[in-house]
Parts: structure tokens; C-alpha cells; sequence
């Protein structure tokens, strides 16, 4: 035995050796290494001399990559796309074809994955094109890669995607934020969908989802809208489109540069005259918004709209989901404003309103707005499956004066309620009232209740 | 010529190795190698005696700070920089993805190879006088690289990284009083996030390091000075401890009288240059069975340590280092397990967390610490000591049975499942 110690030895050290060399030669020819030589060919035969087709030829192998600070991440898909930016490229084969149709969205500075999916960083095809584990953003199927301009374009119609405009009115009217949070307002009955585009369940799975809720989750509490092909469509690329990803300024749309112009946009989409008043004019509850800019802080303001109720305790100010650069244009507009600009906001409302249709205006909205109508729908004619609640459904709030008081339904909306049983032994209905008091305060109840005994008034006549 | 020649006996300042006086100056005059003896008993040698663990657990630890300290070279810790450094080390690092495989499959063996060579000593009685504290500091041994290889588990900053240390420090916050706290100081807050990833790599790369080694020398120390690696007492000639005297070892009873003169000089390096071996324990009967370090241990010692590279080097080749997806706390997976070897405990816990997060932990590390204090049974003789190998099976037994339910027996709500389903993917 200790004869052959030296032999041992050297038989390890040799096999430890060409292990070694393996791994060199693994590294050393990168899938990637290929593509480029291909391409090199590729663009040798179009060179019109041998000294360029020769130099063409001799460029060492290389990683591209476009570092996307503002949209913090790191693509290196150009490493075998090569001819993503080159015009001449437009009839090669993949993956060298040109991308034509990008306009200002140029590989160079928005990458690939921000739209397309998949993984940045990775230099090997499957990992790349995200069709392995552990990766959450796969490459987006054609049909659906429009949904990604809804990352960047955040609000406002985008040129050549209507679905995304349709998805977010409908996400917005149907109640959907009765049960879903998104960017921190909604309920909590349902998933959190502030990063659904982020961690992406398959585009298909969405959209079967959204025309029957219960085919692809069994047991969902989530309630057929009997949404039309179209709108399930819509809705699937407004999910797709989300994520809480801060996309730098640059991505913005024109629309969400912070300008003065926007925020008074905004001031008057968000009816913030209602409450607001600018040197004098317009309303009283709120305080006074003249230079308002001057005694706080840009900081301090941009707080206060995201989160009223914690910069100033008790404040009655809704929490308005207002993406960075919204905020900082109501900001600007705010250092401008003039109250010959309240004035000119107050006579372009169409209907100056008196304090009681005011409420029930503010109910309605408000009604719309928590997705109260997600479950007791957009009529309140209620209907909604609930599994063994009474009745089976979730009840209709049409003929409410006829069983309750006005303070009976702030109590119920204020405190929450469970359903009663159909079958005392049976299994808990998924749906059930939320307790609102944490987010409505008991003016927005009042105003609720106002709006649904506005409505009851018209039921009860048309008996 | 005659410049190279002096230069390199400048270096080299021992006679050739064909004399026994070269053999013997290799050994100690040379910093790194005179922790060997300069003469070992052939049998000490014998790979079933002792199966070289300690050898590769040492020598698994050198990979483990050669490729670590490489690592290191590319890598942030805070995220989500960490986290993208090891998608840069998996796709464009040049061999950055071999290198992070040995260093992860190098961890794991560690931890395998540190608590098989603590069975080895075990079953051998190879803890019994002189070398009770050298049990001791061999535990310490073992915690310090479960410490290491669960501080590394967080440094990746994926799902698998961030949920294996939240369940495993949550483990540790079972314990009465100070747990809360401990976890606290550990993760510097209530939960995992930028501030532990840095604590955990400052204990990875530095203290915990430097603390194994510290704990090394002083094990490798007292194996040399309490007679060299160990071997079945049967071969042992008959003991004569009146004639031996073993360093820093005195005997149980003191003795009154004065130690009387040893045959064989156990130091002295003049002794040695002139032939002598030098050896603690050999005694000049010995002697014939001794032979000279240079070439059969060292042989030896490199055949395990080409054998531990080669090793690692093809699993590195043959599997991935695991990366999942960037931590995100916001989503648990079901199940979120610890790293392995605290599965066993996360069993536990399951079924009670005082049992398993406090009772069972606290009990094995302190049952281990004081098994050569508490085993007053002088032979090491498998037959006269039945009732501790039985104890030591069923200890290493209850764990071995613990870690595998919990690694291959649970699934979604910690609920037992088929093993194979790790493999096949549950049925919905």
C-alpha cells in the first residue's frame, strides 16, 4: 500500500487537473460566444471590403449590457440580440432581427425586460427568457406585451393601448378596491395587487380568472362579474401593468412631469376645491391653500398626500392613490396657485350643487371609490354569490329604508357585519361587510348613507 | 550555478531528503509542517482508524477560505446589490458559478465531515485522559461551523436564504429571557433585513473565521502533544506510566514522589537531529514501528486533500449552487425551512417549541460538552463501555431521523407528505 501512495497521489492531482480544465472550458464557451460569432458572419456578409469584413470578424467576444439605473435594473439581452438597433438587420434571423417600431424607446436606454419580461442578467438563453424556476417575470406572450407600457405610462390614455385605459376604469367603477389593495388603499378580503405585474401569475391565468373566477381557484370568494371577453382582456393587462417599481423620471409619460400645468389637472380631477379653498375662494372645510407651499416643506406636503390621517392626526382628508409624480405637480401647482384660478376651476363646474346633493355627490363617489359596488354592485341591486349567507347572495341595498334607520346602516358600515347563516352548521360565507371606521370617517359615512337613501327614494317610487 | 545553489539552500536549509537527518530537519524546520512529529507509528496512520475526517474537515475549511476569499472579490452585502451579485457570479463571472458551487458544497460537507469526525472520536473513546478538553474544544469546533455555514445561508439574499434564517433565528428566540434578545443582537431588529445581511457577513467573513482558527491550532496542538492521532487501544502496547511521562498531562493522583527518569527523551531537538525520534509517547520498543513523516503521513495527508478538492470540485462541476428568487418578506413560502442540519429542531418545534427551541438544544450542547467529564470509565474498549455506545447511537440516531422527516417528510403547513414529491412536484 504505501508503495503506491505516489501513484494515488498522482492520479488524484491529475484527475483534480482535468476537472479544473473542465470548468475552464465550461466557462470559457459561453452559449452566448456562439450568437456573437454567428452574428459576426452575419455582418461580414453585408460589409462591402475585406479589410472591414476582416475587422468585423476579429472584435473579441463581449458582454453588452445596458446598466438602467433609472429603471434599476441590468440587461445584458443585446449580448446575443445583436441587432436589436441596427435598421439593416431587419430581415435576420433570430435573435438578431431589428426591432423595428420602438420609437424614442430605444434598446440603449430602456433595455428589454422592462417590457418584456424575463431576466436581465442572465447570459443563457432558457434563464434569460425566464422559463426556468425561481424566476417570476418569464418573457410576456406577444399578445400581451402592450400591457408593459402601463408601467411607465401610469396614467392618462396610452397612444395604441385602449385595454389599459379600459382596465383601470374598470378596475376603478367596479369595485374592485372592496376587496384589493392597491399602492395601499383597498381592502383586505382579497390578495394585495400592488405588485400583481411584478410577481406575475401567467397572462392566461389572469384572464381565465377574470371570466370565471372559481375555474382557476377553486373556492375564490371572488364574485363572477360576467365580464365580456374584451374586458377580461382589459383587466388582464392593467394587472399586468402593475408594480410599485419607482420608475425614474426620464420613464415618466409626458403627462406625469411634475409641471404646475398637471397638478391643476389633477386639483380639478380630485375635486379638491370641494374641501380646499385657494386665498379665500372656494371651501372652508380644508384649510386654506394660498401659500400653502411656504409654510411647509416640500417633504411635509408630499406626506400629507400620501398619508393625511399620520402627518396630521385626525385630519378629514382622504387618502387619494397619487403616483410620486402626481403628488409633486399638485405640489407645483400649489406654489402657483392664484385665487383667479379657484375662481376659474368654480365656474367651470358644470353645476354649482346645494349641501344635501353635495353629500349624496361625495357618498356616491366615495361609494365607488372603497368598491363598496364590487359586492352590492354599481345599482346596489347586491347579487353576488355569498355561499350560505342568507339568501345565498350578497343582499341588495335598494329597499334598505324599509327594514333599517339611517344610524342602524352607519352602524353597520362603521362596525362591520357578518352575514347571517343560511344554515346555522354550514361553512362561514366568504364575503362578509368590513369594518370601515379605520378608513371612513364618519362624515364619508354620513354622505354614504345620504347617496343610498338617495337611491331609495327612486326605488320606492317606482313601486 | 553556484549563486542559484546558494540561494536555494538559503530556503531550503536542511539536508537532503534521501538521510534520515534530512527527513527529521523537513519536519521541523519548517513552520507549517512542525506540528507533525518527526517520526509516526505506522499504525496511527491507518486510514480505518481514523478515516482522515479530521484531515478533511481541516482541509474542507482551506477550500472554504480560498474560494470564500475570492467570493468576497464580488460581493456587496446589502441588498439588492448581494443578491444581483450572485445572478453577475452565476453569468458572468468567469468561473464565478463553479467557484460559489465549491464554496457551497463545500459548507455543506463540513458540516457532515466535523459531525462524523465527532462520532469517529466518540466510538473510539478517543476523548478519554489526556484528551478530555480536547473534546471540548472540538464541540466548540462544531458549533463555530454551524455558526459559519448558517451565517453564509443569508449572504445570497434569496427566498431560500431569507426564510432559512428567519425560521432559524426564530428557533433561537424560543429560549427563556435572553432569546428575544439574542435574535435582536443578531439581526440588529425585529426581522430580517439590510441590517442582519451585514452582521451576518461580518461574523462570516471575519470573527467567525478567525475564531476556527484560533480553536485549530489549539486542537491540532493538543492531538500532537497528547501522542498523535488516535488508534484502537488493543494496539496500544501495554501502558507503563511510571517510565512515560505525557506533556501536560499530569496524573490523576499526584504524585509525591518525583516523576523518575525516562528512558526516551520526549523534547529536545538535539536529540531528534541525531536520530532520536521525537514522539511523546514512543517508547524505545516502539521504535521499530515507528516511521518518518516524510514521505508516509505527508503522502497520506496530500492524497486527502487532493481527494476533498477533487471532490468538491466535481460536485461544483455536476450541480448548481441553489439561487432562488430575490428575498421578498412580504411572501413566505410554504414550507420555510432552516438549513438542514436545524431541521431536526424546526421538527421539534413543530410539535413543541419549548421542547424543540429550548429544552433539546440547550441539553445537546451541554451533553456533548461534558461527555468526557461525565464518562469516568477509563477503557476505551468497546466492550467494557456498551452503555455509552448504545447512548451515543440512539443520540446520533434521534437525530439523524429528526433532520430527515423534516428535510424530506414535510411539506406545505409543515404536514407530512411522500418524500418523492420534493422530486415529482405536489398533486393539487
Amino acid at each position: 500500500m504505501a508503495r503506491k501512495l505516489p501513484q494515488l497521489f498522482f492520479a488524484l492531482s491529475t484527475l483534480a487537473l482535468v476537472i479544473l480544465l473542465v470548468a475552464v472550458w465550461k466557462a470559457s464557451t459561453p452559449e452566448w460566444k456562439r450568437y456573437q460569432h454567428d452574428f459576426a458572419q452575419l455582418e461580414a456578409q453585408g460589409e462591402p471590403n475585406a479589410v472591414a469584413k476582416a475587422a468585423v470578424l476579429a472584435a473579441p467576444p463581449q458582454i453588452h449590457q445596458a446598466m438602467l439605473t433609472g429603471l434599476q435594473r441590468v440587461d445584458r439581452c443585446t449580448t446575443c440580440h445583436l441587432g436589436v438597433d441596427d435598421p439593416t438587420m431587419k430581415n435576420a434571423p433570430e435573435p438578431f432581427r431589428y426591432h423595428a417600431g420602438l420609437g424614442p424607446h430605444i434598446s440603449s436606454r430602456f433595455g428589454c425586460t422592462i417590457c418584456h419580461g424575463g431576466q436581465g442578467l442572465a447570459t443563457e438563453k432558457n434563464a434569460a427568457h425566464g422559463n426556468v424556476a425561481f424566476w417570476q417575470t418569464p418573457l410576456l406572450a406577444k399578445e400581451y406585451i402592450r400591457a408593459s407600457c402601463g408601467r411607465c405610462h401610469k396614467e392618462g390614455d396610452v397612444p395604441g393601448v385602449p385595454e389599459l385605459t379600459e382596465g383601470r376604469h374598470l378596475f376603478e367603477t367596479q369595485g374592485c378596491r372592496g376587496c384589493h389593495k392597491l399602492n395601499g388603499v383597498g381592502g383586505s378580503i382579497g390578495p394585495d395587487l400592488t405588485e400583481e405585474g411584478a410577481n406575475r401569475r401567467s397572462p392566461e391565468w389572469l384572464e381565465k380568472h377574470f371570466l370565471t373566477p372559481n375555474a382557476v381557484s377553486a373556492g375564490s370568494a371572488m364574485p363572477n362579474f360576467h365580464f365580456t371577453r374584451e374586458q377580461a382582456r382589459a383587466l388582464t393587462y392593467y394587472m399586468l401593468s402593475l408594480t410599485s417599481e419607482e420608475m425614474g423620471t426620464y420613464y415618466s409619460s409626458l403627462r406625469l412631469i411634475p409641471s404646475p400645468e398637471y397638478g391643476r389637472q389633477l386639483f380639478v380631477e380630485k375635486n379638491c376645491i370641494v374641501c380646499h379653498a385657494i386665498g379665500g375662494v372656494g371651501s372652508k372645510t380644508g384649510p386654506d391653500l394660498a401659500g400653502v407651499t411656504k409654510r411647509h416643506s416640500t417633504g411635509w406636503l408630499d406626506e400629507q398626500l400620501v398619508n393625511p390621517d399620520q402627518v396630521y392626526p385626525g385630519s378629514s382628508m382622504p387618502e387619494y392613490d397619487l403616483e410620486t409624480n402626481a403628488r409633486k405637480a399638485l405640489v407645483a401647482f400649489m406654489a402657483t396657485a392664484t385665487p383667479e384660478d379657484a375662481q376659474a376651476i368654480l365656474t367651470h363646474k358644470n353645476v354649482p350643487l346645494s349641501p344635501e346633493d353635495a353629500a349624496i355627490e361625495a357618498g356616491k363617489r366615495d361609494f365607488a371609490r372603497f368598491g363598496c359596488a364590487g359586492c352590492h354592485g354599481t345599482e346596489l341591486q347586491g347579487g353576488v354569490p355569498n355561499p350560505n349567507a342568507q339568501g345565498g347572495q350578497v343582499p341588495s341595498l335598494l329597499h334598505l329604508s324599509d327594514d333599517y334607520t339611517k344610524d342602524e346602516i352607519i352602524a353597520v358600515i362603521r362596525n362591520g357585519r357578518m352575514p347571517p347563516l343560511d344554515n346555522a352548521k354550514g361553512p362561514t360565507p366568504p364575503l362578509y361587510m368590513p369594518a370601515w371606521k379605520a378608513l371612513l370617517n364618519d362624515e364619508d359615512i354620513h354622505q354614504i348613507v345620504e347617496f343610498l337613501w338617495s337611491k331609495q327614494q327612486k326605488a320606492a317610487e317606482s313601486w | 550555478m553556484n549563486l542559484i545553489k546558494e540561494i536555494w539552500q538559503s530556503i531550503v536549509r536542511r539536508d537532503p531528503l534521501s538521510t534520515d537527518k534530512g527527513k527529521s530537519e523537513l519536519v521541523f524546520l519548517n513552520v507549517w509542517l512542525h506540528i507533525h512529529p518527526a517520526k509516526v507509528k505506522t499504525e496511527n496512520l491507518k486510514f480505518k482508524h481514523t478515516f482522515y475526517l479530521g484531515f478533511i474537515t481541516f482541509f474542507l475549511f482551506i477550500v472554504l477560505v480560498t474560494t470564500g476569499i475570492a467570493l468576497m472579490f464580488y460581493y456587496r452585502p446589502f441588498p439588492p446589490h448581494a443578491y444581483q451579485d450572485m445572478k453577475d457570479l452565476e453569468y458572468v463571472v468567469f468561473l464565478g458559478s463553479f467557484l460559489r458551487g465549491m464554496h457551497r458544497w463545500a459548507a455543506h460537507g463540513m458540516v457532515i465531515c466535523v459531525f462524523l469526525h465527532m462520532c469517529r472520536v466518540f466510538y473510539t473513546g478517543s476523548y478519554k485522559r489526556p484528551r478530555q478538553f480536547n473534546w471540548v474544544v472540538g464541540v466548540l469546533l462544531l458549533l463555530l461551523t454551524l455558526g459559519l455555514s448558517f451565517t453564509g445561508y443569508l449572504l445570497p439574499w434569496d427566498q431560500l436564504a431569507f426564510w432559512a434564517i428567519t425560521v432559524g433565528t426564530n428557533i433561537g428566540s424560543y429560549a427563556p429571557i435572553v432569546g428575544g434578545q439574542v435574535r435582536e443582537i443578531l439581526l440588529g431588529g425585529h426581522t430580517v433585513g439590510e441590517a442582519a445581511l451585514l452582521r451576518f457577513y461580518v461574523l462570516h467573513v471575519a470573527v467567525l473565521p478567525a475564531l476556527v482558527i484560533l480553536l485549530t491550532i489549539v486542537h491540532f496542538w493538543r492531538v500532537r502533544k497528547d501522542g498523535g492521532l488516535s488508534r484502537p487501544i488493543w494496539k496500544l502496547k501495554p501502558n507503563k506510566p511510571d517510565e512515560l511521562v505525557t506533556i501536560g498531562a499530569p496524573p490523576l493522583v499526584a504524585q509525591a514522589t518525583a516523576v523518575p527518569a525516562s528512558t526516551d527523551k520526549t523534547y529536545g531537538l538535539m536529540e531528534v537531529v541525531t536520530g532520536k525520534p521525537i514522539f511523546e509517547t514512543i517508547t524505545p520498543e516502539e521504535e521499530d514501528e515507528a516511521v518518518f513523516s516524510y514521505p508516509f503521513a505527508f503522502f497520506r495527508e496530500a492524497i486527502a486533500l487532493m481527494a476533498t478538492v477533487t471532490g468538491v470540485m466535481l460536485m461544483s462541476l455536476l450541480f448548481r449552487a441553489p439561487l432562488e428568487e430575490i428575498a421578498n418578506p412580504a411572501h413566505t413560502p410554504n414550507p420555510a425551512k432552516a438549513p438542514w442540519y436545524f431541521l431536526g429542531l424546526q421538527e421539534l418545534v413543530s410539535h413543541s417549541a419549548l421542547l424543540g427551541g429550548v429544552v433539546a438544544p440547550t441539553l445537546m450542547v451541554i451533553a456533548l460538552l461534558a461527555i468526557p467529564y461525565f464518562d469516568r470509565n477509563p477503557s476505551r474498549r468497546p466492550s467494557d463501555r456498551k452503555w455509552a455506545l448504545w447512548l451515543f447511537t440512539a443520540f446520533v440516531a434521534i437525530n439523524l431521523v429528526l433532520i430527515l422527516i423534516g428535510t424530506f417528510f414535510r411539506g406545505p403547513g409543515w404536514a407530512l407528505v411522500p418524500p418523492w414529491v420534493h422530486i415529482t412536484g405536489a398533486v393539487e
